[in-house]
């Protein structure tokens, strides 16, 4: 099991696209999916060769990097971990298959980006030194605002630079908090550590250990996003080409909960505990504001974008509940809402192919050009608003009932944002879907008969689909690796009791 | 005068002996390559020397009252020279244009680097006003150097009566403090002091004031900002490279030495010594002040050498958080962290700095960030010199800059100056507006308005190779030492 390698070939794999793009013109995505493809077939093999048991943090490598700072360059692996660098890899799939027609001008350094800022990510899901983690968290972005500011849409300098500037100002705050950390530990025990391991031993006292948590958590809170840092989200996803709103929804929101999981909760158990009022209220506040906002767009991909705030609300509320089935049923809503906003972005970036535009006032009555392209919309949408049998309901639920347990209020209010996701979920399909044939009717030039599904369209689709039901019918697929983790979680649970 | 006090000496006396031999080679024969390969040679020589000082390290030597060389001192005049080489490879390009014979502008950059090496090398008033003295005074020569340009004599001008008034108000505050301690050596200019009754220390105070009010003006912290952009964009290129080097890091390191050798004094008496506290309030002051108003006012320019005058505004104020440290054993991280982020930010100018002299060329006007836009797709390896520095500067990992930041953010989080690590993640915020801005230009594909201009562009951008090294060398370095940064950091802990 070697994620340096993955990660190596990665960036290796999107340079020598870029070169060849120069050499051969259409090389770059043909080179890019065999390199993801490789580095998956890879992956897998030797997750299923390896028998480390990866209910807890299975240390891969650690050597030295900086001595000045005693840093080191260590990586690891547990299910959390395992599950979401798989969830990348997939979407990586699904994000260079988007981009296979979209993609025009300098194809070959958008594959660069883009395998870039896929490597950055799987860093930062493995990395267990404390430096290590904020290298990666900051250098994944690099190549997003890239894709991001290239080749965006209209609006795409502005987007790219508030996009940046929030996860960039808020990582500052956990720089300084990860500092800290360390002179603590060198108060502690004399020596200056980065290593996450190291720190879990470290005995906090509660002043200081309320800002540090809180140097962590507001910078992942900006990237899950949750509501008061959350204005970056809409309009980065809505400018970013669709490969670059995949990304972003399916994997670099589940970045900022991850860091929630890994780091505010385990490194600072008693802090979070404290926390946990205000943090569920965000949550709570963050599904039913997400969903009003979604329900008042008129652009495509302003309204899926929207709905992820949504949709990450209940991510907030499940972890902040310590409660072992609401964990279940957070980690279960990471790789659901991956699954499924991908899908819906990847939508919206096939609807924009076709019509050029994302205003929904001016779509409709796409069906009957389209019958296909409407059949897995509708599926979609369903995910979204969590269908039973679909793998969001699964994921809501645990997240509900866990929740219920520690904050029954809250956890009442926001099952209304089930139903208000029901509401946008249909605003958006019926807007494009059914309804008159808009382009005709008020003859804009638009016409409104559309292509279907090409067969690398469907193939995006059925794959996205398949996992969603197969999850939904078997959530233990996922649930099985989390029987028995979170130590802290269940610790923090006997305090409460 | 002992054989090792010439030895540690020798960097400053091969700059001055060299200075004398450049006079008698152009009373000899004028001609401009030989006078830049003569120069070029006497800082090489100089930074073999000082390299060689670097790796022998010995403790810090004591020449005479005036000077005393210790590493850290050593390694700033190697940034200096290393600066200085990086100044006259670029005039010498730049130089070509007209038909004249530049000897006179070598001499200035030999005085400049002369000056430099004293200041860094000071321990004493007396020095450090020397030194001081012959920095701006060849400065102002340099700055109004290219008499046909439109900006030469507002510039020029400025800097030659800022510095003048900078430089009396120094005088004026090395005076009072003399006349309260009656010694003009850093060390012992406190320690006569310690003794004194308190209304005498009122005298020593508005010396300290002075003293630091003159350093403020030279290394433009906010209130005393208000030269910086104006002359910034004035001067020749090169010589701005040398202002916000060469001058920047001389000044910081002198400030440096003047600080610690005060602050093992000013530490101890914490109950209720006003002494400690308005100093460091008056340098935190300094500090919030730049980086907020550097940052907040290079947001609207579209000049880039009075964007990089602001920039560089903002990051003496960053820098200064080093001097914020509470006891005596944190200097020598300070000192560590100050010279990572002058290194970084040295090797960042030079980078940005090089890239306008190339592309300013070919532009009669003064290059603005347009003048920038889809340069990515004409010449790469220029634009990623440009995105390593702005990178750099702006501190994103990956770059050299980050790890100064990170040294700083250390240091800041030992002192537990919390304001002032807000104020820099502030700053560092607003900052990214226009460094971001400067990146998307590069890569900006909309200018494509007539072809035949692009096409034209393209051949006058070609490098000659030697010149296609150097580069890559820039953007090697640049991401090397940020990604691996003990190549440098280890050095500093053995000095």
């Amino acid at each position: 099991m070697n994620i340096t390698l993955v990660i190596c070939s990665l960036l290796a794999g999107g340079a020598l696209a870029w070169y060849m793009e120069s050499v051969k013109a259409q090389s770059a995505r043909w080179l890019a999916l065999l390199t993801v493809l490789v580095i998956v077939l890879y992956f897998a093999l030797s997750i299923t060769a390896s028998n480390l048991d990866f209910n807890s943090l299975q240390i891969l490598v650690r050597v030295v990097w900086i001595s000045t700072f005693n840093i080191e360059y260590a990586l690891a692996l547990d299910y959390l971990s395992l599950v979401l660098v798989s969830l990348t890899l997939f979407l990586a799939v699904i994000c260079i298959l988007v981009s296979w027609q979209e993609i025009q001008t300098k194809s070959g350094f958008y594959y660069f980006n883009l395998l870039a800022s896929i490597a950055g990510i799987i860093g930062v899901f493995t990395a267990v030194d404390m430096f290590l983690f904020f290298f990666f968290w900051e250098v994944m972005l690099l190549p997003i605002t890239a894709l991001i500011a290239i080749w965006g849409h209209e609006n795409k300098h502005f987007a790219a630079i508030k996009f940046f500037i929030f996860t960039q100002v808020s990582s500052l705050l956990m720089l300084v908090a990860i500092i800290a950390m360390a002179a603590i530990h060198f108060q502690q025990t004399g020596q200056v550590s980065f290593f996450y391991q190291d720190w879990l031993t470290l005995d906090l006292p509660s002043s200081t250990s309320q800002y540090l948590m809180l140097g962590f958590f507001i910078a992942f809170a900006v990237k899950l996003p949750s509501v008061p840092v959350h204005s970056w989200l809409p309009d980065a996803h809505t400018q970013a080409p669709t490969a670059g709103s995949v990304l972003l929804a399916g994997v670099l929101l589940k970045t900022g909960a991850y860091g929630l999981i890994r780091f505010v909760l385990h490194l600072f158990p008693q802090a979070s505990t404290d926390f946990a009022p205000i943090a569920a209220m965000l949550g709570v506040l963050s599904v039913l504001y997400g969903a009003k906002m979604a329900f008042a767009q008129q652009d495509m991909k302003r309204l899926v974008a929207y709905s992820s705030i949504s949709h990450m609300g209940f991510v907030m509320l499940a972890l902040f509940s310590f409660n072992h089935i609401a964990y279940q049923g957070a980690v279960l809503t990471l790789v659901a809402h991956g699954l499924s906003s991908a899908a819906l972005f990847t939508l919206a970036g096939m609807v924009y192919s076709r019509i050029h535009t994302r205003d929904l006032s001016k779509m409709g009555g796409f069906w009957q050009s389209a019958p296909r392209m409407g059949g897995f919309a509708l599926a979609f949408t369903a995910a979204a608003f969590g269908l039973p049998g679909l793998a969001n309901f699964v994921a809501e639920f645990f997240s509900l009932v866990g929740a219920y347990q520690r904050f029954p209020l809250l956890t009442i209010l926001a099952a209304f944002g089930l139903i208000g996701s029901a509401i946008y979920g249909m605003v958006l399909f019926q807007s494009a879907f059914q309804g008159e044939r808009q382009g005709i009717r008020a003859n804009e030039g638009i016409s409104s008969e559309i292509q279907d599904l090409s067969k690398r369209e469907l193939l995006v689709f059925t794959t996205l689909l398949a996992l969603l039901i197969i999850i939904g019918f078997y959530p233990n697929l996922i649930l099985e690796f989390f029987q028995t983790t979170s130590p802290t979680l269940i610790l923090t649970d006997g305090i409460e009791g | 005068m002992t054989e090792l006090m010439m030895h540690s000496l020798s960097p400053l006396l091969i700059i001055a002996f060299g200075l004398v031999l450049s006079l008698l080679l152009i009373a000899w024969h004028r001609s401009q390559k030989m006078i830049l390969i003569f120069t070029l040679a006497i800082f090489v020589c100089a930074l073999l020397a000082s390299i060689s000082l670097l790796i022998n390290s010995t403790n810090a030597i004591q020449v005479t009252t005036l000077i005393k060389i210790d590493n850290y001192g050593n390694f700033a005049l190697v940034l200096v020279l290393v600066a200085s080489i990086a100044v006259s490879l670029l005039s010498s390009k730049w130089l070509t244009h007209s038909v004249e014979v530049h000897d006179e502008f070598f001499i200035l950059l030999q005085l400049v680097a002369l000056g430099a090496g004293v200041l860094v090398m000071s321990d004493h008033f007396a020095s450090l006003f020397l030194g001081f003295e012959l920095l701006s005074i060849a400065l102002v020569g340099m700055v109004g150097y290219c008499r046909d340009s439109q900006y030469s004599v507002e510039s020029s001008f400025k800097y030659l009566i800022l510095s003048a008034s900078a430089s009396s108000f120094m005088l004026l505050g090395i005076a009072f403090i003399y006349s309260q301690s009656g010694s003009l050596s850093f060390a012992m200019a406190l320690f006569v002091n310690k003794g004194g009754a308190s209304e005498v220390s009122l005298f020593y105070h508005a010396g300290i004031l002075l003293f630091l009010v003159g350093i403020a003006f030279k290394l433009s912290f906010a209130p005393f900002h208000l030269w910086t952009p104006d002359v910034y964009q004035g001067a020749p290129t090169p010589v701005t490279l040398l202002l916000a080097t060469v001058s920047k890091v001389a000044m910081f390191v002198v400030l440096m030495k003047f600080w610690f050798s005060q602050s093992s004094l000013f530490v101890q008496p914490l109950n209720g010594m006003s002494s400690t506290l308005s100093s460091y309030h008056l340098m935190s002051v300094f500090a919030v002040s730049s980086m907020l108003i550097g940052n907040a006012l290079a947001l609207k320019q579209q000049n880039i050498k009075r964007l990089l005058a602001y920039s560089s505004i903002a990051h003496m104020g960053y820098l200064l958080i080093v001097l914020m440290i509470t006891s005596q054993q944190s200097t020598d991280l300070a000192w560590q962290s100050a010279l990572f982020y002058l290194s970084a930010y040295v090797l960042a100018t030079v980078s940005l700095f090089m890239v306008l002299q190339f592309t300013q060329a070919h532009h009669d006007s003064e290059l603005t960030i347009v003048g920038w836009s889809g340069l990515f797709w004409q010449n790469r390896s220029l634009a990623l010199l440009i995105i390593v520095g702005i990178l750099s500067l702006a501190g994103i990992p990956m770059t050299m800059g980050f790890m100064g930041k990170f040294y700083l953010l250390n240091v800041a989080v030992q002192a537990q100056q919390w304001w002032l690590i807000a104020t820099l993640i502030i700053g560092s915020g607003i900052g990214l507006v226009y460094y971001l801005t400067i990146i998307f230009t590069l890569f900006s594909t909309n200018n494509i308005t007539d072809i035949n201009g692009i096409n034209e562009k393209n051949e006058s951008l070609i490098l000659k190779p030697l010149v296609k090294i150097t580069v890559v060398t820039l953007i090697f370095f640049g991401v090397a030492l940020g990604v691996y940064p003990d190549l440098l950091s280890q050095i500093f802990i053995k000095l």
